[in-house]
């Protein structure tokens, strides 16, 4: 058997450890555009601001792909995939000719694009425009910057927020610019997100909320001014457009695959063809909350994905994916972040319980239909693991020991549950579902 | 593998095992010193569970999953599990983002001290033995063969 996987990140990397545990003698290939053997993806902000070292941005280290057997083509990009002949074909940055590698069974494991939106005056190739989504970029960035850089950012999303953070003590001048009324729009609700706006404008970090770029002025083919909706105008030397990412849809679309928002899986993530999967950031999965299709860009979701992907490929299908739902631990500046679920308030029928709020934590459970459907702390982790917990098994929250809502009960840890129930679930560990 | 099992009717709730687990995971193995100087998450915590006849404790510690979440969510690669099915979080690649926290589902990690790394049960190998499990002075937690049935 030959095992394809294209791309070499969450899903990929799980993908090929779960294979080789699997089965300890075909070849497994990862074939990636990337430069790097695998990294934290999330990590590059923690190696812009130097809060890690280089060498630590590694998943696994070197002997890893030795021991496993694993073998990695970088640095080449999959330009299509031939499902007929079930080969792809592929091109390295140092060869004009494609290559091609044959395949039993392929993973697709692709994950994003930036959004690049089109504003007047823009040229993307201007080397002083960046996106934030690869080592590479935290690199080209990192070497660009000056301490009298005046960066401008768009978007107050993770991604807008983490190079916010991993520049802020580095140069003079950060303004980050959003639409919405809020940051984080989709990951935190009104209060949460004051209270960290406040902690990173304490930082060094300026917004400009509820504006956007109409048009940018340029010198040399270099930004030196952005103009905002509101009239302002804003000097800057490096803009960072981070307005969310896109699935890479392209092969499986040109492959004849079927796609929607993302590219179709049945439960075993497997494709509209039999010998193709897929996982990660490229997929359409079912947000287990709205039963609405979605597409997580989550990287527990990516590696998740990737082992059971993984698993199917070597074993036959009996492994399923069960549905997802958003959640996020973020940090900045110290202040940790901790949401799951639906954190908007507004939503009809939600009761939302304020447990702690203060200045700098919260602690806020939002409840529908006696289930815990969603929940945001700041500077709080107690009881969050377990609270997502209750949300993915939509436990009845009668049935439990103790009302958590109640503030008196809020050193009570995975006791809230009922001795048997705690005793199935302390089983339930043993066992690979 | 062998894991940590507590045993709730032989629990008295002394947190000597926490006492032990700190004293296992300093630098200096000494128990004064470990609680003294060493400011340590322990990574076995007592749970009461009050009901209207009685109080009742147990231990809680790392499960080590045999699907483990918290490898799954970790950022960094920095929590995995060995070729002997522990679970460990290697403190160097740790950026404490805590996305271990948001998905245990027994709550069984916390966030260290220093605010750095996470703290969790590693059954004491690199100790070589697991301290609580021989201090706990009613044998209320014991290594135990996972398939060995008994109950908790
Ligand atoms: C700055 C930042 C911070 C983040 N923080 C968090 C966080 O805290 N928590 C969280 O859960 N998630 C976070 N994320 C999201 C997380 O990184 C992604 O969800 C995760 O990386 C998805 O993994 P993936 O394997 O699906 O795809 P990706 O990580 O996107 O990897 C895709 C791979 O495919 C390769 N590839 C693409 N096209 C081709 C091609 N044509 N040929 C060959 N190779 C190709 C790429 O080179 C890459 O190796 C963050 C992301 C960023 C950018």
């Amino acid at each position: 058997m030959r095992y394809l996987i294209v791309g070499n990140s969450a899903a990929g990397i799980n993908a090929a450890s779960e294979i080789r545990t699997k089965d300890s003698v075909s070849s497994i290939t990862m074939i990636s555009k990337d430069t790097f053997n695998t990294y934290g993806r999330p990590l590059i902000s923690y190696y812009l601001n130097n809060k890690i070292k280089p060498e630590d941005i590694y998943y696994h280290n070197k002997d890893f792909y030795i021991k496993h057997d694993i073998k990695v083509l970088l640095n080449s990009e999959v330009k299509e995939i031939d499902i007929k002949r079930k080969k792809i074909l592929f091109c390295t940055k140092t060869k004009h000719n494609n290559d091609i590698l044959v395949y039993d069974k392929l993973l697709i494991a692709i994950g994003s694009n930036p959004i690049l939106p089109s504003i007047a005056g823009l040229d993307y190739n201007y080397t002083n425009v960046f996106t934030f989504l690869s080592y590479e970029d935290s690199i080209k960035l990192k070497s660009s910057i000056t301490r009298t850089s005046k960066v401008v950012i768009l978007g107050a999303g993770l991604i807008g927020l983490k190079v916010a953070e991993g520049l802020a003590e580095q140069v003079k001048n950060v303004t980050v610019i959003d639409l919405s009324d809020r940051i984080m729009s989709s990951n935190l609700d009104q209060a949460s997100a004051n209270i960290i706006q406040k902690h990173m404008e304490n930082h060094n970090i300026k917004f400009q909320l509820k504006s956007s770029i109409t048009n940018v002025n340029n010198t040399h083919n270099l930004v030196t001014e952005v103009i905002l909706s509101t009239g302002d105008i804003i000097a800057c030397d490096i803009l960072i457009i981070a307005i969310g990412v896109l699935p890479n849809l392209n092969l499986a679309y040109k492959a004849g695959l079927k796609v929607n928002k993302g590219i179709i899986v049945n439960e075993y993530l497997q494709t509209s063809n039999e010998d193709i999967y897929a996982a990660g950031d490229c997929v359409e999965s079912v947000d287990l909350l709205s039963n609405k299709k979605s597409v997580f860009a989550l990287w527990t979701s990516a590696a998740n994905q990737g082992k059971i992907a993984g698993e199917n490929m070597s074993q036959g299908n009996h492994s399923k994916f069960l549905s997802e739902f958003a959640m996020n631990a973020i940090s900045f500046f110290g202040m940790h972040i901790l949401s799951a679920g639906v954190v908007n308030t507004n939503l009809q029928n939600i009761q939302s319980v304020t447990m702690k709020c203060q200045s700098n934590q919260l602690c806020r459970l939002n409840i529908l239909n006696n289930n815990l459907v969603g929940f945001i702390m700041i500077n709080e982790n107690k009881r969050a693991g377990i609270y997502t917990a209750l949300i993915r098994n939509k436990t009845q929250l009668s049935s439990l020991a103790y009302d958590i809502t109640n503030h008196q009960n809020s050193n009570v840890g995975f006791n809230v549950y009922s001795t048997t129930e705690r005793k199935r679930l302390l089983d339930l560990a043993n066992i690979k579902i | 593998m062998k894991k940590i099992y507590a045993l709730e009717e032989r629990c008295l709730g002394c947190r000597l095992c926490e006492v032990y687990c700190k004293t296992a995971h300093s630098k200096s193995k000494n128990i004064i010193k470990a609680h003294k100087e060493e400011d340590i998450e322990s990574a076995i915590f007592i749970e009461e569970i009050i009901s209207e006849k009685q109080i009742s404790y147990f231990a809680l510690q790392c499960r080590h999953c045999a699907d483990p979440q918290c490898v799954k969510a970790c950022i960094s690669g920095a929590m995995y599990k060995d070729d002997d099915g522990i679970v460990k979080n290697d403190k160097k690649k740790c950026v404490s983002c805590l996305s271990c926290i948001l998905v245990c589902p027994f709550g069984a990690i916390k966030l260290g001290k220093d605010g750095k790394t996470v703290s969790k049960c590693d059954l004491c190998v690199d100790y070589g033995k697991s301290l609580c499990v021989e201090k706990c002075p009613n044998n209320a937690i014991e290594l135990l063969e996972e398939h060995y049935k008994k109950e908790i």
